[in-house]
């Protein structure tokens, strides 16, 4: 048996909803998790922040269920649950009691609907102060809270999807209004446009029974228009400098890459460990280890339905200069383009990936999302292994060939310097 | 068929959930271990619970406890630092130690296939951890610059604040984990040295191992592993008293601050006490979810924050309440208002329907905790620390079925008032002096976080 072989059901309704059986009986839990095909990148110039305002707009109940009642029904059941909003998607998620599925069967499809006719401008204007705080607690109000959002919207150019950040400009969420968010719902939240996962302990032919039930009568509007972009290609490599609260300066240095799953965005995840994953990686080792200049290293490959970036962020210690980490950097990357890795940095590297694919399979709203992130790129949401074979097949020479061809092309450099002070 | 959607559907039949069984033993070196089975996954989690938290700190040097266990995995065993962080990277095993109040905890998570390979990596963390001068002088600068970094950080001022406002500096947990500015410098290798040495032995540590062993290989693998750990002594700890003064208001300032952070609270009964549950009870409804009262009122309906939170914080020998949220600063006096509001009227007892939600909530929400190998590892954690009996997990649910109404509304409610209350804010100094003046809520002190600890 192999372990990561998970052995699911998938089929459309014919509203076009499609659904994923995952039936796994040996503890009583299930999660339930729905993925809406819609995410901060359909927004366009001037309404930012749409995608992630309506999914809270979406636990302020629906025709069914009262404001406050689809929390309270799923915790009085022992459940927990939230939403999320990135780039590309929205998701939705349960875990509970196995007991319960329907419970949360009955939430999600009331929601998906039967939702317009329970909005109102109350819970509107509640929902874009929520927001409006929450911008402000997790952006405005933190310490270099501001550096993804200068960084994209400097790496991607005007317009592209990916040039804003999700939660949206302080402006755009204060001037929605109701027939935004209503439009909104009716042009994306549609079964075409979604996916369902139930996993866990469940009785099969009972749930698709179920699942049919309530979510069959939903009417599907019409086809979804998909974003189009290009591939993206600086010019010149920018260099901004922000002033901030902050005690310490930090470098941001930002590359396009590739798309999520496209050739190299494995090797470029390999290579994000490599550089700086742990205590040995070879940027942690120099610059936090041995030079202690840097407070803190950090790399990831980036990467979505429309676009990748590769970054590198490193916190300089007191006094030390951005500049000289900005050198180590850039040497340590030479020397991975000039005299490649050694097989022991890529066998570590692939021994810590095969093994949080495993971990990762102990939380079932883990798992769940997993088959919904597969099945949105795929079609196929058993592609564990085939995940696990992208990482298997990356060879030395592939992380070499990723570092040269796309870190040593043109940088967004940004730096976050304390209030104050002048670019060092 | 068409489903009834204007209702409720029905809950199923009951679910069998068993609690993991496990075994407690003694190992011949004086340390306790728990072994807990779980076989779904290839998957091992093994937890050294060391009872040697910040609060064993000595005097005048807080944040030894961190920077031992910082520097007890730089270099142990045949390994140097960086050797050591491969073999575990090398086995895809997730290893980390970590200090709170209370203890260190070392903990290993490891595919079984490589868990002999992992545990000696472990055990030579444990017993023979290099404790080099330069590797020590490396992570105190690393903790230094970390404490500077802290102060740009405004949840984290406002909690340190509230602890040390709240416990008072007699009580060591007024003091944060990672130290502060002025002991840092005071803290030389030898303290580690010592530290380690008089804190890390077997009795007074607890084992946590989760996953599919067999009972009686385990405990002689580990007795062979760890003979020659060398004996010592079991740690207690007692806190002075706590002296309450009556509200106050702490205010730090935060330059251009957007938000202001609020923590509102005072200090509350020991964990292991009788009234645990009426108490859980009690604050599941005043701010323990989503639809508490607390969260209800501030962020759905005022929508002054994105969320806000109630809790009883367990430490050891200590307890608090506190209520924390940040809210943008237009709002704080507003915020501060509803606070003190719902605070007061859970003094009027909760409702019948108000009971009846919390219990099922924390009851059927029970096997969810029970779900990851880390989580069990953790339950069972708690259970150590807190000295909770033998059987807590089995008894765990008629214990919440069977708070009486009574016993939450004449007793738990003593646990939340705010005459006792202190309040500690961290925002737009002057913006919120300016909305405080027509709030009465008493003295106002001005803390300058910087100065903080000399006070």
């Amino acid at each position: 048996m192999n372990l990561l072989d998970i052995d699911c059901e998938k089929y459309s309704l014919a509203n076009g909803l499609e659904v994923i059986l995952y039936n796994n009986n040996s503890f009583p839990l299930v999660a339930v998790n729905l993925w809406y095909k819609v995410g901060s990148a359909q927004e366009i110039k001037g309404k930012t922040g749409l995608a992630h305002l309506f999914e809270h707009m979406m636990f302020q109940g629906s025709e069914n269920v009262p404001k406050e009642m689809h929390f309270k029904l799923i915790q009085e059941a022992g459940g927990t649950l939230n939403g999320s909003t990135s780039f590309d998607r929205t998701n939705y998620f349960e875990k509970l009691p196995s007991n319960e599925l329907e419970l949360a069967l009955w939430l999600e499809s009331d929601r998906m609907g039967f939702l317009l006719a329970s909005l109102d401008q109350e819970k509107l204007d509640n929902q874009k102060n929520v927001v409006y705080n929450e911008r402000l607690e997790r952006y405005d109000n933190q310490p270099y809270g501001l550096a993804w959002e200068i960084l994209i919207s400097n790496l991607y150019p005007e317009g592209h999807p990916y040039s804003w950040a999700t939660i949206g400009n302080l402006n755009d969420i204060k001037n929605y209004n109701l027939d935004d968010v209503k439009k909104f719902f009716s042009k994306y939240y549609s079964p075409n446009n979604a996916s369902l996962v139930v996993a866990g302990d469940f009785d099969l032919e009972t749930t698709k029974k179920l699942i049919s039930q309530y979510f069959e009568p939903i009417q599907s509007s019409s086809k979804i228009e998909t974003v189009t972009t290009t591939d993206q290609k600086l010019k010149a490599s920018p260099k901004i400098v922000h002033n901030d609260n902050v005690q310490l300066e930090r470098l941001y240095l930002a590359w396009h890459t590739v798309k999520a799953f496209q050739e190299d965005d494995s090797s470029l995840d390999i290579l994000s460990d490599i550089l700086a994953g742990s205590k040995n990686s070879r940027l942690h080792k120099k610059l936090v280890f041995e030079l202690e200049i840097a407070q803190d290293i950090y790399a990831m490959q980036f990467s979505g339905k429309y676009a990748g970036h590769f970054m590198i962020v490193a916190t300089a210690k007191a006094g030390k200069s951005l500049d000289e980490i900005n050198k180590v950097i850039n040497e340590e990357i030479d020397l991975i383009v000039n005299d490649g890795i050694s097989n022991s940095e890529l066998q570590k590297s692939k021994n810590g990936i095969k093994s949080s694919f495993i971990y990762s399979l102990q939380n079932l709203d883990t798992l769940a999302d997993h088959l919904n992130l597969y099945n949105f790129y795929f079609g196929i949401p058993n592609s564990f292994m085939l995940d696990l074979e992208r990482y298997n097949s990356v060879t030395e020479k592939n992380v070499e060939h990723a570092a040269a061809k796309y870190l040593k092309a043109n940088c967004v450099e940004l730096r976050i310097i304390p209030k104050g002070k002048n670019g060092s | 068929m068409e489903v009834r959607r204007d209702k409720r559907p029905e809950t199923g039949k009951e679910i069998n959930f068993l609690l993991p069984k496990y075994k407690k033993h003694l190992l011949k070196n004086g340390a306790e271990i728990y072994i807990v089975k779980k076989n779904e996954l290839p998957i091992i989690r093994i937890n050294f619970i060391i009872n040697s938290g910040s609060k064993f700190d000595p005097k005048s040097k807080f944040g030894v406890s961190n920077l031992t266990s910082m520097c007890i995995d730089e270099g142990a065993g045949e390994f140097d630092a960086l050797q050591l962080s491969d073999e575990f990277e090398y086995l895809g095993a997730r290893f980390s130690v970590h200090s709170d109040s209370d203890i260190t905890i070392l903990s290993l998570q490891t595919l079984s296939e490589n868990f002999n390979v992992a545990l000696s990596l472990l055990s030579s963390v444990i017993l023979s951890p290099h404790f080099k001068e330069n590797d020590f002088l490396r992570e105190r600068r690393k903790v230094q610059t970390r404490i500077e970094q802290l102060k740009d950080e405004p949840d984290y001022i406002a909690n340190s604040a509230f602890e040390y406002f709240l416990f008072g500096r007699k009580n060591p947990y007024a003091f944060p984990v990672i130290g502060i500015k002025d002991s840092l410098s005071q803290i030389e290798i030898e303290d580690i040295r010592k530290f380690y040495k008089r804190l890390f032995n077997p009795h007074n540590t607890s084992i946590v191992a989760v996953g599919d062993f067999e009972d009686e290989r385990l405990i002689s693998q580990i007795e062979n592993i760890f003979q020659h750990w060398k004996a010592g002594e079991k740690f207690s700890h007692r806190s002075p008293e706590n002296n309450i003064n009556g509200r106050k208001i702490y205010v730090l300032h935060k330059h251009e601050s957007v938000q202001t952070e609020i923590r509102i609270g005072h200090l509350s009964s020991k964990r292991n006490d009788k009234d645990y549950f009426q108490k859980q009870i009690l604050n599941l409804i005043l701010g323990g979810q989503f639809s508490s009262r607390l969260n209800l009122n501030l962020r759905e309906k005022h929508g002054y924050t994105y969320g806000i939170n109630s809790r009883f914080n367990y430490f050891k020998d200590d307890t608090y309440f506190a209520v924390s949220t940040s809210v943008n600063t237009e709002n704080t006096a507003g915020a501060i208002n509803e606070i003190l509001h719902e605070l007061n009227n859970i003094s009027d007892g909760i409702t019948e329907t108000e009971l009846a939600f919390a219990k099922s909530s924390i009851s059927r929400r029970f096997p969810l905790n029970f779900e990851t190998y880390s989580q069990i590892a953790s339950n069972f954690g708690s259970k150590i620390i807190h000295n909770l009996t033998d059987d807590y997990f089995e008894t765990f649910l008629d214990k919440v079925l069977n708070v009486k109404i009574e016993e939450v509304n004449k007793e738990a409610i003593k646990s939340i008032n705010t005459d006792s209350a202190i309040i500690v804010l961290c925002g737009d100094e002057k913006k919120i002096r300016e909305q405080l003046k027509n709030l009465n809520l008493g003295e106002l002190i001005i803390v300058d976080y910087n100065q903080m600890y000399s006070y």
